[in-house]
Parts: C-alpha cells; sequence; structure tokens
C-alpha cells in the first residue's frame, strides 16, 4: 500500500507542479497577452476595440495573480483551456483535437514500429553473440542517437524528396485529396507519412535494440535457460518463451513510457516536415505568442507523460513482484 | 559581381517573356477559357481554421476579396480605382462628406439581392461592435446613411480624403439577412461565409491544411471568373512552401524565396517568374527623445553612414532594392519622387562626410575609432529587430559594418515580434529596425503620415499609434494635414515634395532598404497576371483586397 | 524520438563494489581509452574538436561573420565549403562554431551535472523526509517534458543569448543524473568508511565531498558525459528553430540560418549538412565515450575478456 500512496504523492505534486509552471510561464513574458492583443492589430484599433477584444478573449488584465490563479484551475477542473488568440474564436480544446490525430498516427506508428523492429532485433542479437547484428548494430546506433534527429529529417529530405523525388517534402496529405475517409485519401496520408515516420525510427531504434539486447544476455546466463537447454527444448522456443519473455520487461515499461512521450516526442520532426500535428502547433503558438494554446498544448503534453509514467509504474509493479518489496 | 550579373539577367529574361506574355493568346483571342484549377502558395506562418469571419483580424486575409468585396478597388500600387459594390463615388466640395451610389442587380451567394441598406449595416454593425472595426474608419466618421434607394452616404468628422481607401479599398460589406441574424458577430466563425464576391468557400471546402474556393454561378460580373477552383494550401514555414512552388504543384507564390533564379526561374525558365514591387520602406527609426538624435548633423551622419545597396545585396539578395532617403518607394511611386531635391543631397554611402557631419556637431574620435561626446561618452547605441526575421539580422549586419567606418557603434538586440512593437510603442528604444505594423497605402502619404505626424504620436511611456520616434515638428505636420484635407491631385504633388525635402534635410528617419510584394507566377497553364507592364493590382496573394482583382483576371490557357 | 524521451522508469540501482576513493577523472578517461576502442575513437574525435575550439583564428581561412564573398558558391580552393546566402565563408563559420558548439556542451554540462550532484547526493546523505522532497523535486523534472518546456522557456527569453541557453538546457538537464548519483551514493551511506568519518565528528559537508564523492567519480565522469550529449543535442535543437541568439556563432545557428535562406533547395545543401554533421559527431564522442564509461562505472557488468557484456541501465537514454 505505501507504494501506491508514494505514486499517488508524485502524481498529484507533478500535475500541481506542471499546471502552476504552466500558469506563471506565460507571465514572465515581458507584455503579457494585451500586448499581444494591440500589436496583433497593429497599433492603429481604438483602445475601445482592444478592450472589447479583451473580453471577447476573456483576458482578464484588473484581476489580481491569485485570483487568476484560482480561476485558471478552476477552469482546468471543467476542462476549460479558454481561447485561442491565434485562432480566434476557436477554443484551445478544438484547436487541439484537429492537431492530435495527427501527430498520434505519425509518432504513435512510428514508436510502435521501432519498439517492435528493435526488441526483435535485440532478441536476435543477443542470441547469436557475436555475429553481425551484435557486433555492428550497437556501436552504430550509439552514433546514430547522438544525431539531432530534426537534421536527419533534413537529410532524409534532401535525399529521398529533393534529389530522388520519391517522398513527399511537406504536410500530411495532398491538398488535391478530400479529406473523406476513403482509400485514396488513406494511402496518400500513409504516403506522406513515411519520410518523417522514418526518421523517427532510425532515430529511436537503436535505444530499443541495446536494452533488449542487453536484458535478453544477462537472462541467456540464467541457471533456468542452462536447464532448458539441457532439456533438449527447441532454441525457439527457447529464445521467445523463456529468455525474450523475460528479457523484455524494461522494454514493456519503457515502451509503455514512451506512448506518454508520443505527443511531444517528434516536435522539430513535425516541424521539419510541415506536418500538421501538435508541434507545428506549438511552435506556431510560440510565434505567434498565443498564449492560451502554448498552454494549453504543454498542459497536454505533461499529462500524457505523467499518465504514461503512472502506467509503467504499475505495469513494473504488476509484472515484478520485487518493485513493490523494494518500494 | 557575378550574383549581380545573375539577377539582372533574370530580370531581362523576366522583361522579355513577359512582352512576349503580353501578345498571348489571352489578350488577342479576346475571350479566356474557363475552368481549371489554381493553386495559391503563401506561407502564411498558421494551419486554416476555416473560419472566415472578415472582421476577425486572424482571417480576414482568407475572406475579404474573393468572397466578401469591398465598395472600389483601390490600386495599391498606384492608386487607380476599380468600382466594385460601389458604381460610382463623389466627394462633396468640403470633403466632409463622400455619397457611394450602390451598383444594382449583384446578388449574395445565397440568392438574395445586395442593397444600399447591406452597406449601411455594415458599417453601423463595425460601430456598435467595435472590435470589428480593424480599420478605425469610425475614428474619423461621424455618420453613415441611406439617401434613396441606392445610394450611401458617408460624414466625416473633418476632412479626412485619404481614409477613403480604409473605407471603399478596405472595408468589407456583409450581407444584412445573414449577420442581423448572428447573436455575437465578434465570436462568429462563418465558415459558410455569405458574401458578393466570385468566389465561395463551400461546405467541406476547407480543412485545416487547405482551402478550395470554387466559382460564384452568379457573380455579378458576367463571365467572370474564369477559374474554377483556388487551392490554398497552408504552410507553416517558408522552405516547403519555396519547394512546392518551385515543383509546380502551385502557380502564384507570395513569400521571399532565397537565391530565386536557381530555386524557381531555373526549374522552368520559360514559365517561371516574379516581380518584386516595392510597397512601403525598411527604416532605421531614430527615438528622438534619446540624445544626440536630437541632433540634425547625427541623423544626417548615420544617413550618409549606410551603404543602402550593399544591405539590399548582402541583406535582401538584392530582391528588396535601396531605400530613399526621400521616403518615397521607387519605382512604385515614381511619380511622387522628387529627384532634384534628391540629388542635391545625395545620400550615397560616405563615411568620411559622415565623420566629417559628426565633427561639425561636436564630437571626437577615439582610438578604437568610435565618436565620443565633450564628456566622453561614445556613439554607441542598440538597435532592436525582430527575432526570426534573418534578413533584417543580415542587413543589419551590414549596417552594423557601414556604421563602425563612420565612427558609430550599433549593437543589435532580437525581440520577439509583440515585444519589438510594444517598445517601439511606447518609445523605449534607442534605435530600431524594421517596418511600421500598418498596411502601406496606394501613395507615398500613408506611410510617411504614420512615421511622422506627431498627432498620432504619444508621450515616452504612452501607447503611439503612429510616429514611434516621437518626431515633432509643426511645419511637418501642417503638411500633413492639408494633403489630408485636399482632393486636388496637384496640390497633393507639391505638400508631398515639401515633405521630402523635410525627410532630406531633417532626416527623421532612414529608410534603408524597400520591402516588396513578393510575387512569383507560372505561366504553364495560366495567363492574366498581373506584371509590371499591366500593373492591375498589387501581385501577392496577401495583398488583400487586390488579391480578387488577380483571381478574377487569371484564366487557363 | 524527442530528446525529451529519457528513461524515467525504476532504474536498476547502480551499485558500486569499490568502496575505496577511485582514482582522478582524468585517470580514469585516460584508462578507459586505452582498454576500450569506442572510448578511443570517442576521445580522439572530441580532442580534435578542443583543439579547433582553442585555435580557430589559425585554422579559419576567414573572418566567420564578414559578409564579404559572392553568396551561394559552391565549394572552391578559396572556400572550401562554399559560402552562405549572406556571402560568408562556410567552412570559416564551422571553424569558429566549434567553440560555441563545444563551450555550451561542457559548461551546460558540468553545471547539469554539479546540479545532480547536490541534490543527488544531500538526498542520499540526509536522508528522511529531506531525501522524500529532494527525490520528489527530481521525479517532477523528470517527468515534465524537457523540449515543450525547453521552447516555451526560450521563446519568454528569447533574446537572452547563450546564458539563457545554458540555464534552460541545465534546468531541463540535471534530473536523470540526480536520481543515478542518489542510487550510488545510497548504497554508500552506510559503509564503514562513512560510519569511521561520522564516529570522527567530520561535518556532513566534508564527509560528503571527501569521502562520498571520491568514491563516485567514475559514475560523475559518465554523467557529465551524459549531459554534455544532452546539451549538445539540446542546444542544436533550440538555435536550430530560432531560440538561440541568431549572430552568435555555432552550429545550432548556422543551422538555423541555413534552414532560414531555405539552403538544401537553393543550391547551397553543404551549408545545412555540415554544421549538423559537427553535431552529429560532437555528440557521438560523447556517447560513444559515455558508452564505454557504462562498461567501467558498472564492474558487475565489466567486460569479460573476450566477450563484452554491455550494461543495460543507461542504453535506453541513447533512444533519445
Amino acid at each position: 500500500m505505501g507504494y501506491l500512496v508514494r505514486r499517488l504523492e508524485f502524481f498529484l505534486v507533478t500535475l500541481w507542479a506542471a499546471l502552476t509552471l504552466n500558469f506563471i510561464l506565460p507571465r514572465l513574458l515581458p507584455g503579457g497577452p494585451e500586448v499581444a492583443l494591440r500589436t496583433r492589430f497593429h497599433g492603429r484599433v481604438s483602445p475601445g476595440t482592444i478592450k472589447s477584444l479583451e473580453v471577447a478573449l476573456g483576458i482578464h488584465t484588473q484581476q489580481g495573480q491569485l485570483q487568476q490563479y484560482l480561476e485558471y484551475l478552476g477552469n482546468l477542473l471543467h476542462g476549460d483551456l479558454g481561447v485561442s488568440l491565434g485562432f480566434y474564436p476557436e477554443r484551445v480544446t478544438q484547436v487541439i483535437m484537429v492537431a492530435l490525430p495527427w501527430t498520434l498516427g505519425l509518432v504513435g506508428m512510428a514508436t510502435v514500429i521501432a519498439f517492435v523492429l528493435g526488441t526483435l532485433i535485440g532478441i536476435f542479437g543477443a542470441w547469436r553473440r557475436g555475429g553481425l547484428l551484435d557486433s555492428v548494430l550497437p556501436p552504430v546506433f550509439v552514433v546514430i542517437s547522438a544525431f539531432p534527429y530534426f537534421w536527419v529529417g533534413l537529410i532524409c529530405i534532401l535525399l529521398f524528396s529533393i534529389t530522388l523525388g520519391w517522398f513527399p517534402q511537406a504536410f500530411g496529405s495532398s491538398s488535391e485529396v478530400t479529406s473523406e475517409l476513403s482509400l485514396p485519401y488513406v494511402l496518400d496520408v500513409l504516403w506522406h507519412s513515411i519520410l518523417p515516420a522514418f526518421t523517427i525510427v532510425l532515430t529511436s531504434i537503436g535505444g530499443w535494440i541495446l536494452t533488449m539486447r542487453n536484458n535478453m544476455i544477462t537472462t541467456l546466463a540464467e541457471d533456468y535457460i542452462r536447464m532448458a537447454r539441457a532439456k533438449g527444448l527447441s532454441p525457439t522456443r527457447i529464445m521467445f518463451q523463456y529468455a525474450a519473455r523475460n528479457a523484455i520487461l524494461p522494454n514493456l515499461v519503457g515502451f509503455a513510457m514512451s506512448l506518454g512521450f508520443v505527443i511531444s516526442g517528434a516536435l522539430l520532426v513535425e516541424i521539419v516536415f510541415n506536418y500538421p500535428g501538435l508541434g507545428t502547433f506549438l511552435l506556431q503558438a510560440v510565434n505567434n505568442e498565443d498564449f492560451s494554446l502554448m498552454q494549453g498544448l504543454f498542459l497536454l503534453i505533461t499529462v500524457a507523460v505523467l499518465l504514461a509514467v503512472v502506467a509503467a509504474d504499475f505495469l513494473t509493479a504488476w509484472l515484478d513482484p520485487r518493485t513493490r518489496e523494494r518500494a | 559581381m557575378k550574383r549581380r550579373g545573375v539577377v539582372s539577367i533574370g530580370l531581362l529574361v523576366l522583361v522579355t517573356v513577359l512582352a512576349a506574355a503580353c501578345g498571348s493568346p489571352s489578350s488577342s483571342t479576346g475571350t479566356p477559357l474557363k475552368g481549371g484549377t489554381l493553386t495559391i502558395d503563401n506561407e502564411s506562418g498558421t494551419l486554416w481554421n476555416c473560419g472566415f469571419n472578415p472582421f476577425n483580424g486572424n482571417v480576414s486575409f482568407l475572406a475579404f476579396g474573393p468572397v466578401y468585396e469591398p465598395l472600389v478597388y483601390d490600386n495599391l500600387l498606384n492608386d487607380r480605382k476599380v468600382p466594385m459594390l460601389a458604381s460610382s463615388y463623389k466627394w462633396s466640395s468640403d470633403s466632409k462628406s463622400l455619397t457611394f451610389t450602390i451598383r444594382s442587380g449583384v446578388k449574395w451567394s445565397d440568392g438574395q439581392p445586395f442593397t444600399a441598406a447591406d452597406v449601411v449595416y455594415t458599417f453601423k454593425l463595425i460601430k456598435s461592435n467595435n472590435a470589428l472595426d480593424l480599420q478605425s474608419v469610425w475614428s474619423v466618421l461621424s455618420d453613415v446613411s441611406q439617401q434613396g434607394s441606392d445610394q450611401v452616404v458617408m460624414t466625416f468628422q473633418s476632412p479626412a480624403v485619404p481614409y477613403f481607401y480604409y473605407i471603399a479599398n478596405q472595408q468589407p460589406i456583409v450581407p444584412e439577412h445573414v449577420w442581423s441574424k448572428i447573436s455575437d458577430p465578434v465570436a462568429e466563425k462563418n465558415d459558410i461565409p455569405v458574401g458578393t464576391g466570385p468566389f465561395m468557400v463551400k461546405a467541406g471546402g476547407c480543412t485545416p491544411q487547405n482551402i478550395s474556393y470554387t466559382r460564384n454561378p452568379n457573380y455579378w460580373q458576367s463571365g467572370q471568373p474564369y477559374l474554377d477552383k483556388v487551392n490554398y494550401p497552408a504552410f507553416t514555414d517558408n522552405d516547403p512552401a519555396n519547394q512546392y512552388l518551385a515543383s509546380g504543384q502551385a502557380q502564384w507564390g507570395g513569400q521571399f524565396i532565397p537565391n530565386i533564379d536557381s530555386y524557381y526561374v531555373k526549374k522552368d525558365k520559360a514559365n517561371n517568374h516574379y516581380w518584386f514591387p516595392p510597397i512601403q520602406n525598411v527604416n532605421i527609426f531614430l527615438n528622438h527623445t534619446v540624445r544626440p538624435f536630437d541632433n540634425k548633423l547625427v541623423r544626417q551622419a548615420i544617413a550618409y553612414g549606410v551603404d543602402r545597396p550593399k544591405v539590399s545585396k548582402i541583406g535582401e539578395y538584392g530582391y528588396q532594392p535601396p531605400g530613399s532617403q526621400t521616403g518615397i518607394v521607387i519605382p512604385t511611386f515614381n511619380d511622387w519622387y522628387d529627384s532634384s531635391q534628391a540629388q542635391k543631397y545625395s545620400y550615397k554611402f560616405d563615411p568620411a562626410k559622415a565623420q566629417q557631419l559628426l565633427q561639425q556637431a561636436g564630437f571626437s574620435k577615439g582610438s578604437d575609432g568610435i565618436f565620443k561626446d565633450a564628456s566622453g561618452k561614445r556613439l554607441s547605441f542598440t538597435i532592436y529587430s525582430i527575432s526570426g526575421y534573418t534578413d533584417w539580422t543580415a542587413s543589419l549586419q551590414v549596417v552594423q559594418d557601414n556604421l563602425k567606418q563612420a565612427g558609430i557603434e550599433i549593437k543589435e538586440q532580437d525581440l520577439s515580434h509583440d515585444d519589438y512593437f510594444n517598445h517601439l510603442f511606447v518609445g523605449d528604444f534607442q534605435m530600431a529596425y524594421g517596418s511600421l505594423s500598418t498596411s502601406p497605402g496606394p501613395n507615398p502619404y500613408y506611410e510617411l503620415r504614420n512615421t511622422l505626424y506627431s498627432q498620432t504620436s504619444a508621450p515616452i511611456g504612452q501607447t503611439a499609434a503612429g510616429d514611434y520616434g516621437r518626431w515633432t515638428d509643426a511645419q511637418t505636420d501642417k503638411l500633413i494635414e492639408r494633403f489630408g484635407a485636399t482632393t486636388d491631385s496637384a496640390e497633393q504633388h507639391s505638400l508631398m515634395k515639401q515633405i521630402e525635402g523635410i525627410m532630406l534635410e531633417q532626416v527623421p528617419v532612414i529608410p534603408v532598404t524597400e520591402s516588396v510584394a513578393w510575387y512569383q507566377y507560372s505561366t504553364k497553364g495560366f495567363a492574366g497576371w498581373p506584371t509590371p507592364s499591366d500593373p492591375y493590382a498589387a501581385p501577392a496573394p496577401w495583398n488583400i483586397p487586390d488579391w480578387e482583382q488577380v483571381m478574377l483576371r487569371v484564366h487557363k490557357t | 524520438m524527442g530528446l525529451d524521451v529519457r528513461l524515467v522508469a525504476e532504474q536498476p540501482a547502480i551499485a558500486t563494489e569499490a568502496a575505496r576513493p577511485e582514482r582522478g577523472a582524468l585517470h580514469i578517461v585516460a584508462g578507459a581509452m586505452r582498454s576500450n576502442r569506442k572510448a578511443l575513437v570517442g576521445g580522439v574525435i572530441l580532442a580534435a574538436f578542443v583543439v579547433i575550439a582553442v585555435i580557430p583564428g589559425l585554422l579559419a581561412p576567414y573572418d566567420p561573420h564578414a559578409q564579404i564573398f559572392e553568396q551561394t558558391l559552391g565549394p572552391s580552393r578559396e572556400h572550401l565549403l562554399g559560402t552562405t546566402g549572406n556571402g560568408q565563408d562556410i567552412f570559416s563559420q564551422l571553424i569558429w562554431g566549434t567553440r560555441e558548439s563545444l563551450a555550451i556542451a561542457v559548461v551546460a554540462g558540468l553545471m547539469a551535472t554539479v546540479l545532480a550532484l547536490l541534490v543527488g547526493v544531500s538526498a542520499a546523505y540526509l536522508g528522511g523526509l529531506s531525501d522524500h522532497l529532494l527525490s520528489l523535486l527530481t521525479d517532477v523534472f523528470l517527468v515534465i517534458p524537457t523540449l515543450p518546456l525547453m521552447i516555451v522557456v526560450a521563446a519568454y527569453a528569447r533574446s537572452g543569448g547563450l546564458a539563457v541557453l545554458i540555464a534552460v538546457i541545465v534546468i531541463t538537464g540535471w534530473s536523470y543524473g540526480a536520481r543515478q548519483l542518489r542510487s550510488q551514493a545510497l548504497s554508500l551511506r552506510n559503509r564503514d568508511f562513512l560510519d569511521a568519518a561520522r564516529m570522527r565528528g567530520e561535518r556532513t559537508v566534508y564527509v560528503i565531498a571527501f569521502e562520498i564523492l571520491p568514491t563516485m567519480t567514475s559514475l560523475i565522469v559518465a554523467n557529465f558525459l551524459g549531459a554534455a550529449l544532452y546539451a549538445v543535442l539540446a542546444a542544436a535543437g533550440l538555435q536550430f528553430i530560432g531560440l538561440g541568439n541568431p549572430s552568435d556563432m555555432s552550429w545550432g545557428t548556422m543551422l538555423f540560418w541555413a534552414q532560414n535562406n531555405g539552403a538544401l533547395n537553393a543550391g547551397s545543401p553543404l551549408w545545412a549538412v555540415v554544421p549538423g554533421l559537427c553535431i552529429a559527431m560532437l555528440g557521438a564522442a560523447f556517447a560513444l565515450l559515455n558508452y564505454a564509461f557504462d562498461e567501467i562505472t558498472n564492474p558487475a557488468l565489466r567486460p569479460k575478456p573476450r566477450r563484452a557484456i554491455e550494461p543495460s541501465s543507461r542504453s535506453s537514454k541513447f533512444a533519445t
């Protein structure tokens, strides 16, 4: 029980910290929403117009900070993230709902691919110690994982889009294809996702390979594996049912957690590929000084990570009883 | 040197091809072909939210023009006026009242007739909801009323002739029968707009990535528009947009393309063209309340200490031409330019002359080459720029080097867009690099009024609507006021010459380069584009409402 | 994926067998390079960059800022990598940019490590409520997504320049190390030699500084390498999207300028490719050293004579 209480405490404190940070950050900016409004309309607009717009946007410049903070927390309880300055009159939640599917689709898929592929390579690499997979891949991926992944994206664009012309350079889909759920549209979306997804997989797969391989190696040295071999079980069976099944725990936990990072994980890739996901929106919000949208996105990202971390914690506790004892 | 050659050859090619294009089927055969889909390529930095409220500053550039129309189209490049929803207009002799005759036979896209009542309603609407009055027309208007069945009379508080541009050309007209039912016009999204314009956005015609404008079959100019459809994809970054254009997926571009001759023109030499007509200035703003900018000689020294052609070449790839100290944007407003006065001053890069002026002003050169005043204070200033505007940063690196030769040190500091303008508004700066935040106008008056008219300024610490440098000069103010009160072109020209004289002698602000309407177009399959020889509209897709004129005229070949 | 996908799960505690103070940090690095080829490669790359950063004036033919050449020239004898869209020599920019890029990595890496040490070791040594609160703080910073936080913070302090950039990286980059260092310090807390020190009546600060820290040198070095790698990538990312000071000369700002001038499409791809490559190489140098260090830090997994067993504890970090 102590373990659960501690995790709950962690969850609540982190959530509160994120919410508060989210509240404070925009207010540290020189100017703030009122100035943003004034410059947005070029200073030519009369003070009366500005006042009316402030009211429309729900900017309360005259309230005290504490009152604003309490109101902010209250609004969040109702799931109200406010009105976007850049997409007025859209609400922040509406804007996010437009971008979310794209990010979930692209990065979610890429994460699953990287996880499955990386784990399999790791299993085979460890099984064939000293083989090609085992001796070449780890150092190669240590190096690749040190590459700035937006730059890898740029190189991919240069090679496969500009030079070879195989894939589109930008967008989530072509403008000619309407966004109804039809086969041509789905194919078009897939077509556009290949290059950014490849970039993500390439720069993230190394982690899965290394973790899986190393755990396999440790597991393969265990007594029960020797037992199994001695009993003459088939190698495939030992590899998957005995070794991999036990060695995969850290990777599974990591996978649960990386799902939380899906939302924030590929911001720069989205930006490089002009992909209509949350990353593009976040940078746009920053550049437009669209505070409410910035806050909403940051909040969404934090909560997603937090939920994933807690999920991963419970997954560990459930799969590995030792964790509970240690705590 | 080679680059310069490349550029001029590019222009040559452009001009000859244009000459050829002018004699192409479009004009000779008479009736342009109908049909076709045109794609716009303009980095707007945002994905679409599919709202078309023309009074919403975020999206009005998507609705105003092809969907909602102005009363009179006033060409940004040459002040030529084309009657649109108003078939004619007339100023009263005291320039205090303006009467529009409203066109008959125009229908809204839902089939209802358009009437003078709609015009009156629109102006009353933005008066009662002043968040909608983006052009601040009610700061000069006192009343708008209907006269007879087809006339609308606008009464002014005082003569404000140049406001014609904002009232007739910058104000979209909306249907009373639709907007009177909208409870909150400020928060109205308007996803299916009902306008009088040549194009419509139908249900499902907009996604976050693309807007499809489809032809309005009942448009009042018979036979027009020629195009069936215009696509407007959303780009949040320049590079993908430029690539999209260069690969021929779009035909009408509106942004900066680095090294455009190899990036764009070379991809299809016969069809890919560009034309960058200048529309306003990029200036060094000086804060006149900061010493020693209150000293005319120092200001003149700075004007001599900037190598404008080099800034243009290095910072702007030569696409934005060097600015003129007269403040007149040339060649666009050549008509207003007083070359004899300009030649008399001849503000060419001349560090020796700048140093001489500084000495004359009582400064002495320090051992580090930077001048100092009597108390030993160095001529060292911070110049604000906007972060992310890399062409300005590149330009300022040249300016910095230039001014160092003249004995003045400047240090660039980048602020975010909003922070930058806030510093300008309240006068909290020494020097600033940039353009006015307002839209330019169809003659030099608009920009110079915004830069120099002290009635728009405010004391340091308070928000100014214009004249951020706090230039206060009774003579300047008087000239600007007289210009605004007359409809006589000859008198306006003579007044403008006197303002140019002030710009040259007093140097209240230093134009460094001109900023242009970025415009690229492909003649592959399309004709009817605005060109230097036929400048029927400011040509960038973001020139509002000028882009309607382009969408009306461009057609398939 | 993101720079921010850093392993947050319960780490297998890294226990060191070393009960006695270890050798100095430099000895450890030298030893690692002798015994480990990955470390050797990483060390050589790093050393090369250090040399370039110290004497850029001797290596670069031109002033990196000077906009005096033809724009977007291709590679030639005069301009090994061609010129930028603003008429600057790319090779000279690359040489001069080494200094700031390396400085960010080292300074931010060091500061993050120091912060991690302070929090991690204090938590472990003080125990009780202090430990609980400090660990909670660490966990909070581990979970808050760093890249968005960095983007938002850097946007707020846009004109702040290098100091702000480093501060942002340190604030978002210390927590991972703190957690590791706490684990190791925890395993040391009740060792005999510490008890002895306490018996002698030494002050807490003394015990931490002179008894605990020396035994952890190799983990601290490893931590620094990890933090430096993080700093390289984070700085590059932030500068790339224009949140650094574009007038600075570093590889990240070069990428920013290249991207803004459409270098890939406008006929000067080297402008974008080469600084990225340098960032990748510097990152790889830190990563290789770090990787080799895991093997040294964790004696339980120390390579066997033939078959090296790679440690698992930190590898996921490279997934980022």
